[in-house]
């Protein structure tokens, strides 16, 4: 069983490298990255040598728990998770979970990532060596069940998100995953600002890593240090509690393979609505006055999209993502890099941007169901219309109260129209960015019921030239209203009027000219946007 | 390919004494890679006729339709929705066609209800209309209780007829239909038997693809066999099987399957 999973995993992916010949170059471009960073390993392994033992213990657990995070947090947030196989795909085969495990198992490592870690780990182990012959064994020992315990705990970590964003309580479920990620981050947060990065470095970081060193997530580096020392029933507890981790999160894996394999998709459980909203909002596009007048048609492609956006998993899980950058840049950059409190004035920006730069591919998250758009006529513009004022609706709320809040927090009032000013102008450019790039450049998303966090095989590549051209669009274009605002900040606070006509004019005539120039390529290219999406 | 005048570009060397057809399509062309999913089609397909589009599965034939209404652009070629170029015309082409594809997702977050007035709303129509025929679509196939239920709970029977209704909203003059009978239970089946038939009877024209012949026997007055990408046999019903069933006629065209292997294996004594 072991070498047909391998088989299918294998035949699947070179099929899609000989499909799609280009990607093999991003594979051999990450294979080298990875390669380039093995000498500054070695570097980094012998200059920690020199360090005292439990230094070392303390640097090497801090390197676990960075990575965990990046192991639990991109699969979710950046690439998705390789379906190639997922194990919904072997639900009809009738196999047991008991059977297809060992290959699941065994494909999970057999990756480029997993190879790199285990060299990358294996040369750190090096950082042993005065400890004699057994602690570098146990090293080694401690390194093999730590990339283990990663490979893992980034499956539980992708399929119990996915399960949950899957199932009916998918906008409550991504509140709290919202909820318990601020809860997590917020006292972090607090110590940082309170306290200052060397105060908690002193303080907190060297007692914090010690704790973590105990905790399955640190056993595997700190158990070296024990056998260094002699203390072998420390070795050997920790090895112990590494491999009970190990075990766990490999159980938990299995138990949503499980799963997977007897909850079939697509299967709900008869949602009903009582009001027709759809057409509820032809009679709202009456309604003149507050916004500019949309046709019935771009008013219910508004109303379709905002029903996506609050029920779908797909959207839902993009909607979180959005909100990661600002956190983190505001909660932990800001406060460990001791920038002033004008830098926080960045976070509303960033927000503006990754929600505008993030749907680069918004076309394609209709999947094949944007034939009935297709086959209505040339309706192009109603559409790109529609959708971008169904983000406009929960976007630009979003930004402003960001920006309300940090103006309230840092106290400087008298640049809030500059960042008022700015976050419009970022959300109107990345918008009117993305609308062209998700009708010029579209490609394949998860379709409709499909594992919001799910990817095809590569798909890091997939986008490569929207995501290209979509980012330098932006780059190009940003500073137009960033300026201002950095002046306005950085030289004389008179410049915060400019960066407030800057973006108020130029993000809603990007907006405009974006959806206009998005719309009629949408026109154009209709025949062919199906073909390029699924 | 086409020959453009004043107004919608229209189909050239159309006699004024002949009716102009439905749907014309003119070697329409589609390759993917190093296959010739359909290989310079030429084909009329006149008005007011229940045609039948039938072929062995590859043959081309939601290739040909998804040509000949606007989801796949053509290599070369092009197709012609009453004498109008779908290609350089299509706001007017579009028009006229009511489209239901086989296989594609549905905007399954909307209601059976929504998707209908949401087809509606996309066609320009007005409210008070999209309301009315909603509701009569909705009890015309049997979805009325099903019509506050999400699409994404829907069996895939319930998905083709909502797709259908879609497709009905704003009565098209030509209603191109891929599979619409796949899935569907013989009760909602015999309705939309009675819908298209009455459609066509009051001068609507259908194009309807199936694998079922008996189906196609029942319901249709024309009938296109496509194999290889290409029209095998086209005319009516009668002048395409020749006197025999067109079941026979059909694996005559297309050859049986080649490779008769007698799976023992498969015997239960």
């Amino acid at each position: 069983m072991v070498a047909s999973v391998l088989a299918v995993k294998f035949r699947t992916q070179r099929h899609v490298l000989e499909r799609e010949r280009w990607r093999i170059l991003i594979v051999i471009g990450g294979a080298l990255w990875m390669l380039v960073l093995l000498p500054w390993t070695f570097w980094g392994a012998s200059a920690l040598t020199g360090e005292s033992s439990e230094f070392r213990q303390d640097v090497l657990v801090g390197v676990v728990l960075l990575l965990t995070l990046g192991w639990v947090s991109v699969p979710i947030l950046i690439t998705g998770l390789d379906d190639t196989l997922d194990p919904g795909r072997f639900a009809s085969f009738g196999v047991s979970a008991r059977r297809i495990m060992a290959g699941l198992t065994v494909a999970a490592l057999l990756t480029i990532p997993v190879a790199f870690f285990v060299v990358f780990f294996l040369i750190l182990t090096s950082v042993w060596r005065d400890g004699g012959a057994g602690a570098v064994t146990v090293a080694i020992a401690g390194a093999l069940l730590t990339v283990l315990s990663l490979v893992f705990v980034a499956r539980v970590a992708a399929m119990w998100s996915t399960r949950v964003l899957a199932s009916r309580l998918a906008r409550g479920a991504a509140i709290a995953m919202i909820a318990v990620g601020l809860a997590l981050v917020a006292p972090l947060a607090w110590v940082l600002f309170s306290d200052g990065l060397d105060a908690v470095l002193e303080n907190y970081l060297v007692v914090f890593l010690d704790q973590a060193a105990v905790t399955p997530l640190g056993a595997g580096m700190s158990a070296p240090n024990a056998a260094a020392a002699g203390d072998w029933w420390g070795v050997a507890w920790r090895l112990g509690e590494q491999v009970l981790w190990v075990l766990v999160l490999w159980g938990a894996w299995r138990a949503n393979v499980t799963h997977a394999l007897v909850h079939p998709k697509f299967r709900g459980a008869g949602t009903r609505r009582r009001e027709d909203t759809i057409i509820a909002s032809a009679q709202r596009s009456r309604i003149r006055g507050v916004l500019p007048p949309m046709s019935v048609a771009a008013t219910a492609v508004r109303s379709r999209l905002l029903r996506y956006w609050f029920s779908d998993p797909r959207y839902l899980a993009n909607m979180m993502g959005v909100f990661v950058f600002p956190v983190v840049f505001i909660a932990l950059v800001m406060p460990v890099t001791g920038l002033d409190v004008r830098w926080s004035f960045a976070a509303p920006v960033l927000l503006a941007a990754s929600i505008g730069w993030g749907r680069h591919n918004d076309v394609a998250y209709d999947s094949s169901a944007l034939w009935l758009d297709v086959v209505s006529g040339r309706i192009g513009t109603d559409v790109l219309r529609g959708r971008m004022s169904a983000i406009v609706a929960w976007a630009l709320p979003a930004t402003l109260v960001a920006c309300a809040a940090i103006v309230m927090w840092s106290g400087l009032w008298h640049i809030a129209p500059a960042l008022v000013g700015a976050c419009v102008g970022v959300l109107g450019l990345t918008l009117g960015v993305a609308a062209v790039s998700s009708v010029l450049f579209p490609y394949r998303a998860p379709a409709p019921g499909e594992n919001p966090l799910g990817a095809e095989v590569g798909s890091v590549g997939a986008g490569l030239v929207a995501q290209l051209v979509s980012s330098t669009a932006t780059v190009v274009l940003l500073p137009l209203v960033i300026v201002p605002l950095v002046l306005a900040l950085a030289v004389d606070p008179r410049w915060a009027w400019l960066a407030c006509a800057a973006g108020f004019a130029m993000g809603p005539i990007a907006y405009i000219a974006g959806v206009r120039v998005a719309g009629r390529a949408y026109d154009s290219r209709a025949g062919r946007l199906l073909a390029a999406v699924t | 390919m086409s020959q453009e005048s004043a107004g919608a570009p229209l189909l050239p060397g159309a006699n004024p004494e002949v009716a102009v057809p439905a749907i014309a399509l003119r070697k329409l062309t589609k390759r993917f890679g190093a296959t010739l999913a359909v290989d310079a089609i030429d084909l009329d397909i006149p008005a007011g006729s229940f045609y039948g589009v039938v072929g062995p599965n590859g043959a081309g034939k939601t290739t040909s339709l998804s040509m000949a209404t606007g989801l796949m652009t053509p290599d070369s070629g092009t197709a012609y929705i009453h004498g109008v170029n779908l290609w350089t015309a299509p706001d007017e082409a579009k028009r006229m066609l009511g489209v239901l594809p086989d296989g594609l997702h549905s905007f399954d977050r909307l209601t059976g209800a929504e998707l209908i007035s949401y087809a509606g709303l996309l066609r320009g129509m007005d409210r008070g209309t999209v309301l009315e025929r909603r509701d009569d679509l909705l009890a015309a196939l049997d979805l009325d209780s099903a019509g506050r239920t999400l699409v994404t709970d829907y069996s895939a029977g319930m998905t083709k007829k909502i797709s259908l209704a879609c497709a009905l909203v704003h009565a098209p003059r030509v209603l191109v239909l891929d599979e619409p009978f796949e899935a569907v239970d013989p009760v909602s089946a015999g309705a939309i038997r009675r819908i298209l038939t009455a459609f066509v009877q009051s001068g609507g024209t259908v194009v309807m693809s199936s694998h079922v012949m008996a189906l196609v026997e029942r319901l249709c007055d024309r009938v296109a066999v496509i194999g290889g990408g290409q029209i095998l046999a086209e005319g009516t019903l009668d002048e395409v099987r020749g006197g025999r069933e067109l079941e026979d006629r059909f694996v005559d065209l297309i050859g049986d399957v080649a490779d008769k292997r007698d799976l023992t294996w498969l015997r239960q004594s």
